[in-house]
């Protein structure tokens, strides 16, 4: 039943290179959660401009390192 | 699985439980008096009653198991699938009352017009929640 969506992203990668973050506490710093997490690091939800924003100020990197477009093949 | 999502599980299982409940009532009630029974404040009752005890039960036990998820607020993708899945309720409400209406034209039959509009309350809300559901199953 999952549709990826074309709009990938590092977020895993990038929640696993900040120590041991989970899911659930990068979901609270951004203000969304567990479950949207989830769904975002699996390209199944876009999230909001201002989500994908909170998430790369979080990591301190710009969206664009973040997340990327990927046309389905 | 997200607490909003069993949320919408126990509303679409009181939804069917309690329309199945309400309109076996009611073809219960159609059959002995040989005609479609009048609706009745009592089956309405009951109708409510279940559906509120399905609720408020099925809630409990859902927050039970994750008291997390059901203190957290709504987030973005909530609102998202919540206004989606009440867009299309309201396609389904509307049909529905449109038709109740049409067959009022032609039947004049008030008691009809009732469980038409009834029946198409809850089924739009049934559709809701399972809308809710497979968004919820599919990301958002």
């Amino acid at each position: 039943m999952a549709r990826p969506t074309p709009l990938r992203n590092r977020v895993r990668e990038l929640r696993e290179r900040h120590g041991t973050m989970t899911q659930a506490e990068l979901g609270e710093a951004i203000g969304v959660t567990r479950q949207t997490v989830a769904a975002i690091e699996q390209s199944r939800y876009s999230p909001s401009l201002e989500s994908a924003f909170r998430i790369a100020r979080l990591f301190g990197v710009g969206v664009e390192e973040v997340f990327y477009w990927e046309e389905p093949s | 699985m997200a607490f909003r999502e069993k949320s919408a599980w126990v509303m679409a299982l009181a939804l069917l439980f309690g329309g199945a409940f309400y309109f076996y009532l009611v073809a219960q009630m159609s059959g002995a008096v040989g005609a479609l029974a009048p609706p009745l404040v009592p089956t309405l009752v009951g109708y409510t009653v279940l559906m509120v005890v399905i609720a408020v039960v099925g809630h409990v036990l859902a927050a039970v198991t994750a008291p997390r998820d059901a203190a957290a607020p709504e987030d973005e993708r909530d609102r998202q699938i919540v206004h989606r899945a009440g867009h299309l309720s309201s396609y389904v409400l509307a049909v529905g009352v449109v038709l109740a209406l049409g067959g009022y034209l032609v039947t004049r039959d008030g008691d009809l017009l009732f469980y038409a509009v009834f029946g198409s309350l809850m089924l739009g809300s049934l559709v809701e929640y399972l809308t809710q559901i497979y968004l919820y199953r599919r990301g958002g």
